[in-house]
């Protein structure tokens, strides 16, 4: 427990406190006494002025008198006047032989000893006047003063143990709480989360305090490496189920060609055989690519890509091929359109959009490439006239090996669009299928685009590997 | 041509050794990383044909090493490493062309093929020329027996191409790496469409043919059969 973090903090702000309060309890002492002393001795002061100003007007009489009169004034200060010879003439204080000045007087009472501070002044004629008061009135003030202080540190270093307690109670249950979590997580349960105490925004900005901002953004960041442990597993799974077949495609050629009884056939058989090696090693050569990109790791590659003249040349690149298959291949583009972005990637990613709409959109498909600016963005966008994606699929289509049932006859790998959504992500894009009516329209959609005098070195054909063989 | 290949695997380095020598080059083999230093730095080799990934050095160094020291023969890396990145790393050290494992046989050897440096005379930096098929680089123009010939900017890049490399086999892959700049697979057969297109507008109605396919292996530009 002491080594809690919160506890020495608390304990370090009580003797802090403490120690406050004892300074300014000695400091509020001392001013206090000086200004008890300066109080008494000016009432005494302006007492014995009086006294000798009756003195002067009434005589010795008068100041016997008054002397009288206060002596008998329950809680007035006490009086003496001795004669010129040091004889008492009256008060209770006559006949004490102090000196001119201030002197303590030690009195013996019916309440026992009493020490009384006593200023002694000098009459006309030698007649001393001794004026005084009981010193224990002040010391009486000062145990208040000085007990008020005690309980008020007291007080201080009670509510700063309590206080360090509990803060520290709190803090250390949290601490575990999230301890406890982690352990969780480590041992195994990937689905613990961190409690939070109060409600958590989306954006992570928890209700609570900075504790729980804290267990949001770990809770944030273990939902982010639960995702990437579900797809890793999820890719796994699909790797092993979707090579099996090929896989066993391969082997029954294998076979075949270990049984066939001519050379032709046995040619046959092994030409398959490469061609089976070669569609798997594709699927591996996409997977690759596909977690490659997601590594995130190319964005240093980036720079001003103008998606206008990419879409052009994808556009002059597969339209012969699509015009031989019957088919068409359009672009609709304008301005040039500059983002940040891999150029290479870009291409693949557009060529994977073009091939995916020519090789599913049936024999006489049309096909358009559109791009263009959007909401300070800007849209590349393949439409087709064929089939479609229905509603309910147009999500799945995304992932990897995900085929619609109507294509598991027609070729593909089931890893085109995964690639596309891939890059898309990289660079911050939003990838949409959107119904064409009839047919399908998958967007990409890039938030900002790049202004400025670099348009002018931009450039699609010619990507990093210019040091490539002549 | 005489050949280096460092390939630490034995069985793939013996059969890369025949299948060189089945292709009529002289080849010296070793297995090891720093023998293969010593023997691209000390002998004259027409192209060396280096893995990426050997014990003891890494195919880079040695890369780096012999360009350091000022040799200057063509080098094709083979790697089984595909990212972009490392692609890029290769050419970066310093290697000419980059293949990545596994590939065909028939691949290699027209790479191989493609690296060796050709006689200067052969070469002119404006003007390309294989019998009476003239190309200019500058003004952008194709000719046959005077004719004028009008290309697409791909068909004439990817003329280009087969004109530099004439006389030797260009695979489907290395056209579409030198002409298309794409370091994927495309499932459509782009380049033998631009290539049936280009025949069409080159040889066609013509006594002799120049473009012509290898079978398995890709296309070739010459003069002759």
């Amino acid at each position: 427990m002491f080594r809690s973090t919160s506890l020495r903090l608390a304990a370090f702000y009580t003797a802090a406190f403490a120690l406050s309060v004892v300074v300014l309890g000695a400091i509020t002492l001392l001013t206090t006494r000086a200004t008890l002393k300066q109080q008494f001795d000016a009432r005494i002061d302006s007492e014995a002025a009086a006294l000798a100003q009756e003195f002067r007007t009434e005589g010795l009489s008068g100041v016997v008198q008054a002397v009288g009169e206060r002596d008998r004034t329950p809680g007035a200060l006490d009086y003496g006047l001795d004669g010129p010879d040091g004889a008492a003439i009256a008060g209770r204080l006559a006949g004490s032989r102090a000196a001119p000045g201030w002197s303590t007087l030690r009195l013996s009472t019916a309440h026992g000893p009493e020490a009384i501070r006593v200023l002694t002044t000098t009459l006309p004629g030698g007649y001393a006047l001794r004026i005084g008061d009981d010193d224990a009135r002040n010391d009486a003030l000062e145990q208040t003063v000085v007990a008020g202080f005690g309980w008020a540190f007291a007080g201080v270093v009670v509510l700063g143990i309590l206080g360090g307690l509990g803060l520290s109670y709190g803090v250390h249950r949290r601490l575990n709480a999230m301890s406890a979590a982690a352990e969780a997580i480590i041992n195994g349960d990937f689905s613990r989360r961190i409690p939070v105490r109060g409600p958590t925004s989306g954006s992570g900005r928890g209700g609570g305090d900075d504790l729980d901002r804290l267990a949001a953004t770990f809770n944030r960041m273990l939902d982010r490496i639960a995702l990437l442990m579900e797809s890793l597993r999820q890719v796994s799974n699909d790797v092993a189920h979707d090579l099996r077949t090929p896989l066993t495609r391969l082997r029954q050629r294998l076979e075949a060609s270990r049984t066939a009884r001519t050379a032709p056939e046995r040619m046959a058989a092994i030409s398959g055989a490469l061609e089976d090696v070669d569609a798997i090693l594709d699927t591996f050569a996409a997977l690759l690519r596909i977690s490659q990109i997601e590594g995130g790791a190319r964005r240093t590659a980036f720079r001003p890509v103008d998606l206008t003249a990419l879409a052009r040349a994808v556009v002059g690149d597969f339209a012969p091929s699509a015009e031989d298959a019957g088919q068409r291949l359009t672009l609709e583009a304008g301005e040039p359109l500059a983002v940040d972005g891999d150029p290479e990637l870009l291409t693949q990613m557009l060529v994977n959009l073009v091939e995916n709409a020519l090789r599913h959109a049936g024999d006489r498909a049309r096909v358009t490439v559109r791009v263009a600016a959007e909401g300070g963005g800007a849209v590349v966008a393949v439409a087709d006239d064929g089939p479609g994606v229905p509603p309910a699929e147009r999500e799945r289509v995304f992932d990897r090996f995900y085929r619609l049932e109507r294509s598991r006859s027609t070729p593909g790998s089931g890893l085109g669009l995964a690639l596309v959504a891939a890059v898309a992500r990289l660079h911050g894009a939003t990838v949409t299928l959107a119904d064409a009516a009839p047919g399908l329209d998958v967007r990409v959609a890039f938030a900002s685009l790049v202004r400025g005098a670099t348009l002018g070195f931009l450039n699609v054909a010619d990507s990093a590997s210019s040091a490539r063989m002549a | 041509m005489k050949l280096l290949v460092v390939e630490d695997d034995k069985e793939a380095g013996a059969y890369l050794k025949r299948a060189l020598n089945q292709a009529g080059h002289t080849v010296d083999h070793v297995a090891d990383g720093r023998e293969g230093l010593l023997l691209a730095a000390a002998e004259s080799y027409d192209v060396i044909v280096l893995d990426r990934m050997l014990p003891k050095m890494d195919g880079l160094a040695i890369v780096r090493t012999i360009r350091a020291s000022g040799v200057k023969t063509p080098v094709l890396l083979l790697t089984a490493l595909g990212g972009i990145d490392d692609r890029v790393e290769g050419l970066e050290a310093g290697g000419d062309d980059y293949l990545v494992k596994p590939f065909a046989i028939a691949e290699l050897v027209a790479r191989v093929n493609a690296l060796a440096r050709r006689p200067p005379t052969q070469y002119a930096p404006t003007a390309l020329q294989v019998a009476d098929l003239k190309l200019d680089r500058l003004a952008r123009t194709v000719t046959r027996a005077g004719d004028r010939i009008e290309l697409q900017p791909r068909e004439f890049q990817l003329l280009e191409y087969l004109m530099r490399h004439a006389g030797r086999v260009v695979t489907r892959t290395m056209l579409l790496e030198s002409v298309w700049d794409y370091h994927f697979d495309p499932k459509t057969n782009i380049v033998e469409t631009h290539m049936s297109r280009l025949r069409a507008k080159i040889d066609r109605g013509r006594a002799q043919e120049l473009i012509h396919t290898v079978r398995g292996a890709g296309y070739c530009l010459r003069e002759g059969a």
